[in-house]
């Protein structure tokens, strides 16, 4: 079962970090902006972890804290504190108030997931724990490599794709595959990532002497000729289009 | 208790932004001698946090829009056009104020200079000015990366 964890902060920013933080591991994440609404939320959700912020509007942590520890149901919940504030005071107090651990801000999601992997046990998602992605985005038509791109490319989905191409390029050498399509007609909409995504790709199969087609929609198509770097790209509109070109 | 006159309160300052932007930004940043002009001119963001107790103080961030932007998506791990708007980034650089003015205000009360720290704020526009009167300290830390310059204000006086 996934492990609940819920973040209190009344920063959308550290949430989003906490968030992305335990983004590979088989946890469900629960959001609240102030001690108030995180003690009804781990009332309703009964977490397994709390993150919980100290400096906030109506209810601050140390309160929810309080009232954490006096109910009987919640008390034994793990609390990892954070706080901007490092003073020994400030250190000492959140320390008496009995919570599991704390970290002081600025921190990295990692250091997070450090302190907690030391209280409790965290599975890896199966894609994190080696579950191959890459059937995901690369397929095989006949002799050609296609490499089709989801709805959105955004940041993650790009080094993603990016950490397979260059073992995909390998083996297309090694097994004498000399074709590729890269497959956009999926795609809803341009973005940088996007963009450096596809020059990325172009580049690695053209130092590997691999032929590469771009088939997309004429949306996409008129889109990137808008971006100086993809402005030149021919872009095919149907998979036949291509491959009768290669 | 410390002496608000001596103490290295740049030190703090230039330690705290250092620290805030390599670790949740990986962003290098070096000092600027540019005055901080820059981050006046066209809309600018500023995210402060105030501190009240034996020491009463504000902390201020200053950066312009691009600036701004460039932080968010550093913060957030995300690409310029994926921001959804103001209200990240405000969110944003709310929460870096906050990073800076805690650390300063731990090492005030380390010094025996107990203060409580304010939740931040954030102002933001194109055509204002912001004036204060009667501080015992004010220090400024003017800091580049690349072309973007951002300014960190502090004002300091103790509470007789």
């Amino acid at each position: 079962m996934a492990l609940k964890v819920l973040t209190v902060d009344d920063s959308k920013t550290i949430r989003m970090i906490v968030k992305k933080a335990f983004k590979p591991y088989e946890c469900e994440l629960f959001e609240a902006e102030n001690g108030q609404q995180g003690l009804e939320v781990a009332k309703k959700e009964n977490p397994g972890l709390i993150v919980l912020d100290i400096t906030m509007p109506v209810m601050n942590g140390t309160q929810m804290l309080e009232k954490l520890k006096g109910d009987p149901e919640m008390k034994d919940t793990p609390v990892i504190m954070l706080t901007a504030e490092s003073g020994k005071e400030n250190v000492l107090e959140i320390v008496k108030m009995g919570v599991t651990d704390y970290m002081v801000k600025p921190f990295k999601g990692e250091q997070l997931i450090d302190r907690v992997t030391k209280i409790l046990t965290l599975e890896e998602k199966a894609a994190a724990a080696g579950e191959d992605t890459s059937k995901r985005y690369f397929s095989m038509d006949g002799d050609i490599q296609i490499l089709t791109l989801p709805p959105k490319v955004d940041r993650p989905v790009s080094v993603e794709i990016e950490g397979h191409l260059k073992n995909k390029i390998e083996a297309m050498v090694n097994s004498g595959i000399q074709k590729i399509i890269l497959a956009l007609h999926r795609v809803t909409g341009t973005n940088v990532s996007l963009i450096k995504l596809i020059i990325t790709i172009i580049q690695e199969c053209q130092k590997a002497d691999i032929q590469v087609r771009v088939v997309g929609t004429p949306a996409i198509r008129d889109e990137l000729k808008e971006f100086q770097e993809t402005s030149e790209i021919t872009i095919d509109l149907s998979m036949d289009e291509a491959k009768g070109q290669f | 208790m410390a002496s608000l006159e001596t103490m290295d309160l740049k030190s703090f300052i230039t330690n705290s932004v250092y620290g805030v932007f390599d670790t949740m930004l990986s962003m290098p940043i070096e000092a600027s001698d540019q005055d901080c002009q820059q981050t006046q001119d066209g809309k600018r963001i500023v995210g402060s946090v105030g501190f009240a107790g034996k020491v009463l103080g504000n902390v201020s961030i200053h950066v312009n829009e691009d600036f701004a932007r460039l932080i968010t998506a550093a913060m957030l791990g995300m690409e310029l056009d994926e921001i959804e708007g103001d209200e990240e980034i405000h969110d944003v650089i709310g929460e870096l104020s906050n990073m800076v003015g805690g650390d300063i205000k731990s090492r005030l009360c380390d010094k025996d200079l107990q203060c409580e720290l304010s939740i931040p704020s954030i102002t933001s526009g194109s055509d204002f000015r912001t004036e204060t009167k009667g501080w015992e300290r004010h220090e400024r830390f003017v800091f580049q990366n690349g072309v973007n310059v951002g300014l960190v204000e502090v004002f300091v006086k103790a509470d007789r």
